[in-house]
């Protein structure tokens, strides 16, 4: 669990409308419509979640395997009690576990040498980590100074966006540059998303080679809390994410967003050029002509760059650095830590976040997802209830979680199949679910 | 490996005559006629002038080629070591082992199949002996392991491109060159990526020449896992999962397999020689290992001492204090400056003083001189005489202390403010440290060589760097303890003294 989850649940969901958001598209606030108690709970885990997919995408086979048994997960209560090492043996044993202890979510972790439930009878050092997914975490609390339309849990389809480029831009470097074929993407349930690759040779990745992954990809370097310092030219999977953030860069940032109508925002986000009197002279403008917006202003540094008639040399390094400000306003932001450790749990895909109810249902980075309409547990009892149809559908199919467990039942056929291609001395096994 | 009753000269000297001739290996040894060896060897050095040492030793060793092969490749590494803590860069460090490489472990081919056999078998063998002594200590396996990298790039980097070819192919590694073809397909992308290091570790500075060697240079193939170091800052192309590493960077891979196969091994090297009865054989390579750490064990050096001219006044001259290192240096300032040391610092002094040959009863008037300057002598005779004779060995359990070394000396409590002992080097603010080093002489720019080593972490490592600068390059001894250092600038300055006294005398004449 990332510390910005375990607070967002004393923060009271606000929503703070920025005065420079156009009216037209109003943050949606994807909240809870009502407080998920225990028994909701219970129904879902008895009648919604799809545990044989999951069981499935994290097995990579129909029958028990290790991959599964030795598993470790852990259970979070409501009280906000924490329960880690629990593995299963079976499918059936996995749901009857989960409904039995009825947690408020369970996370998923790593496979180990040694079952994890007898981890005290073992020697600390025994239990290592021998396979896990690789995993990424992005988050939209991390956004926060280029984000206006909404602030602290809120999110709106329009900052959504970082969210969307974001996996557009991991999900390429992820299948072009390190060939993986099964990324998948889960909606966090509030305001984030995290990306699960199940590739065999992802799986088995160590600890030092996830971090060469995740530093591979995190470009701003923790969150842009270091300098971005660069090398030109760019690397191949920079200048690539480049090209695909300049466009959303126009739309997400300059027009929608607009972050730097704020003139403090601005003095601290652009002024970043090594032209000591392009700086000056931009603030000395923007001093004058104050409230300028974020597109005004970007267009500004061209003006100012022709009245002071750069050299051609100077002109270069000013666009180089305006590239670097294109890619610190909207490259992914990326836990590290969530990728760099083995033994890291993160929350399983189809939970119900707990604040808000929303199902964390996976989507795919090629189809646009709407967290604002992902299907939240008491629109699902409703739809269940309200169901006039045939009385022989089951209760997934009776409501709009369908396309969500459909899709995902597709994936991991898929990785099943490959897997299995994988393993060639198997004989025939059917793929029954 | 629990033989230290053996471990007396006596002791192994017999033990030593009866062993006789020992194999490494008996099962091989049946088989081991001269060609059996020879392509054995062949074997291990893929045909080449280069070996990862990965099959054990074979075949018969004498007593005598055992121990001097193995002080041979030892004092190579130890120049290696001695070179990497003062922060030489590699281009230097390959210009003193190379000579050394070529003198005491030649691997050459020559036409001659048995000199090669030969030269193989010493260099197969002293690697494989001081792999056994080295693998004792978390601390030495990690030197070894250091220096023999050096060692395998140094020799890869001597190679002819072809050897260098060979050598990796039989590395079974899943490596591949990329044809021409491919490597036109994806010339913008390979060039993009490796572009700063040709820019900055190859330091071609001007676009022209990069573009020269990028069109020159070989690509190989290889899957991302094993390159994570070129993967993390984006120094190559990634495709499909593969890394296109430039074959500048394959030396970077092949000492990376080369220290990976090191260290996996380096713990299980004891049952290398399964039929060896090492410990009595080892014993004079082990001593040789740990001369510079107990170099005190030796009498004789503190005999020469004890006749040293040191007593309470010279003690404090310059002719004396111009040898200590700066944590003595440190201890005499506190003291003459507070006329008073606490605890550790006074023990820290006292044994250190006691070592450079100042008696007992010097050694008190000393410590009364300053200390008396605070207090009243009956003070000084109730309360502090007696942990000053404590040190000499005089009171209580009588034992004979040995001055403290620097890893005993960093291992205390580090000193507040106002306290005195500990190590300068690691005690010290950047810029307090800076004053001191200007006066004790050192020019600007070796002042900044200095601080830029200690930034590193190694407190000794400048403390050497010191040393060898106050020594005009002469000493480069590694300074594992104060005494050692006083010891050496002492001899120095005394050499120094002589021949200025003789040229001087030759003046006059
Ligand atoms: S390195 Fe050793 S000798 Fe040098 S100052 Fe530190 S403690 Fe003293
Ligand atoms: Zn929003």
């Amino acid at each position: 669990m990332t510390s910005s989850e375990s607070q967002e649940k004393s923060q009271e969901p606000t929503t703070v409308p920025s005065s420079s958001t156009s009216e037209a598209s109003q943050p949606q606030d994807v909240q809870p419509k009502a407080k998920v108690s225990s028994s909701d709970m219970e129904f879902y885990y008895k009648n919604l979640l799809p545990f044989r997919y999951v069981f499935q995408w994290l097995n990579h086979s129909p029958k028990p395997s290790t991959d599964f048994t030795m598993r470790e997960f852990a259970y979070e209560f409501q009280s906000g009690a924490y329960r880690r090492y629990n593995s299963f043996d079976s499918l059936e044993d996995f749901k009857e576990s989960i409904v039995k202890n009825n947690p408020s979510r369970f996370e998923v972790g790593a496979v180990y040498e040694i079952n994890p439930r007898d981890r005290k009878s073992v020697p600390k050092s025994k239990m290592k980590p021998m396979e896990k997914e690789l995993a990424f975490d992005i988050d939209l609390t991390d956004y926060d100074d280029v984000r206006t339309c909404c602030s602290k849990t809120a999110i709106c389809t329009k900052c959504w966006k970082f969210i969307t480029i974001a996996t557009k831009i991991m999900d390429v470097a992820l299948r072009e540059d390190f060939g993986f074929e099964h990324i998948i993407w889960v909606f966090s349930g509030r305001r984030g998303a995290h990306c699960w690759v199940s590739d065999k040779r992802a799986r088995q990745l160590n600890e030092s080679q996830r971090r060469s992954v995740i530093e591979y990809m995190d470009v701003l370097k923790n969150k842009g809390t270091k300098r971005l310092n660069l090398r030109r030219p760019f690397h191949p999977h920079v200048q690539r994410s480049i090209d695909l953030l300049k466009a959303e860069f126009l739309d997400i940032i300059l027009n929608e967003q607009d972050p730097w109508a704020d003139d403090q925002a601005a003095f601290t986000a652009l002024l970043k050029f090594p032209l000591e009197p392009l700086n000056k002279k931009l603030k000395e403008y923007w001093i004058e002509n104050p409230g300028r917006s974020s597109l005004d202003k970007w267009s500004d540094i061209n003006k100012i760059c022709t009245d002071l008639s750069l050299q051609k040399y100077d002109l270069l390094a000013v666009n180089e650095t305006k590239e670097e400000l294109i890619l610190e306003a909207t490259y992914p932001r990326l836990d590290v830590e969530v990728t760099r450790q083995m033994n890291h749990l993160l929350k399983s895909p189809f939970c119900i976040h707990p604040g808000t109810g929303n199902v964390c249902v996976p989507f795919d980075s090629k189809n646009v997802f709407d967290p604002t309409k992902a299907p939240n547990l008491h629109q699902l009892q409703n739809e269940i209830i309200g169901w006039k149809g045939d009385n022989e559908v089951n209760d997934i199919n009776r409501t709009s979680l369908k396309p969500y467990v459909e899709s995902f039942g597709k994936y991991v056929t898929n990785l099943l199949k490959s897997e299995k291609n994988g393993k060639r001395e198997r004989e025939d096994e059917s793929l029954e679910f | 490996m629990n033989k230290q009753h053996e471990r007396t000269p006596q002791g192994s000297a017999t033990k030593r005559r009866t062993a006789g001739r020992k194999n490494f290996d008996t099962a091989p040894t049946i088989i081991s006629g001269k060609n059996y060896l020879s392509s054995y060897l062949d074997d291990c050095y893929h045909h080449t002038c280069l070996s990862l040492y990965q099959n054990p030793p074979i075949g018969e060793i004498g007593l005598e080629e055992f121990e001097v092969w193995a002080i041979e490749r030892l004092k190579i590494l130890n120049e290696i070591d001695s070179a990497l803590k003062r922060n030489k860069p590699f281009q230097e460090i390959e210009l003193i082992v190379l000579p050394m490489l070529n003198k005491s472990l030649p691997l050459i081919l020559s036409k001659d199949q048995d000199k090669n056999t030969e030269n193989r078998r010493k260099d197969y063998y002293s690697h494989f002996i001081l792999k056994l002594c080295f693998s004792r200590s978390a601390e030495l396996r990690e030197k070894f392991v250091k220096c023999e990298t050096i060692i395998f790039k140094v020799r890869f980097e001597s190679m002819s491109g072809v050897e260098q070819r060979q050598f990796v192919q039989h590395m079974n590694l899943p490596w591949e060159y990329i044809t021409s073809a491919e490597k036109a397909e994806m010339s913008q992308q390979l060039y993009t990526s490796i572009q700063p290091s040709l820019r900055f570790q190859l330091n071609l500075t001007d676009e022209i020449s990069r573009r020269d060697y990028f069109e020159k240079e070989e690509f190989i193939k290889i899957p991302f896992e094993y390159v994570p170091e070129l993967i993390s800052s984006r120094s190559v192309f990634l495709k499909q999962g593969h890394a296109f590493v430039p074959k500048f960077q394959q030396i970077n891979l092949l000492t990376l397999e080369f220290t990976g196969n090191l260290q996996k091994t380096l713990i299980s090297t004891s049952h290398a020689f399964p039929t060896l009865d090492e410990e009595d054989r080892l014993i004079p390579i082990l001593n040789h290992l740990g001369a510079a750490n107990n170099f005190l064990e030796d009498d004789s050096v503190f005999d020469e001492l004890m006749n040293s001219e040191v007593n309470s006044v010279t003690v404090k001259s310059t002719k004396i204090t111009r040898n200590f290192p700066l944590c003595a240096s440190h201890l005499m300032d506190g003291l003459t400056s507070a006329h008073h040391l606490k605890y550790l610092a006074r023990k820290q002094f006292s044994l250190f003083l006691k070592w450079i040959g100042l008696s007992v009863d010097e050694a008190l008037k000393f410590w009364a001189s300053e200390f008396t300057q605070t207090m009243g002598m009956d003070k000084f005779e109730k309360e502090y005489k007696y942990n000053f004779r404590h040190d000499y060995g005089l009171e209580g359990s009588k034992i004979k202390y040995k001055p403290w070394d620097c890893r005993k000396i960093l291992s205390q409590p580090r000193p507040h403010a106002g306290e005195y002992h500990g190590c300068p080097y690691r005690d010290l603010s950047k810029d307090s440290l800076k004053a001191q080093l200007k006066s004790m002489g050192l020019k600007d720019e070796e002042v900044y060589g200095v601080l830029e080593i200690n930034s590193k972490g190694d407190p000794t490592a400048s403390c050497t760097k010191v040393l060898e600068l106050k020594t005009n390059g002469l000493v480069n001894e590694i300074v594992t303890h104060p005494n050692l250092y006083y010891d050496r600038m002492r001899v120095y300055h005394k050499k120094l003294d002589d021949t200025e006294g003789e040229t001087a005398a030759e003046a006059e004449s």
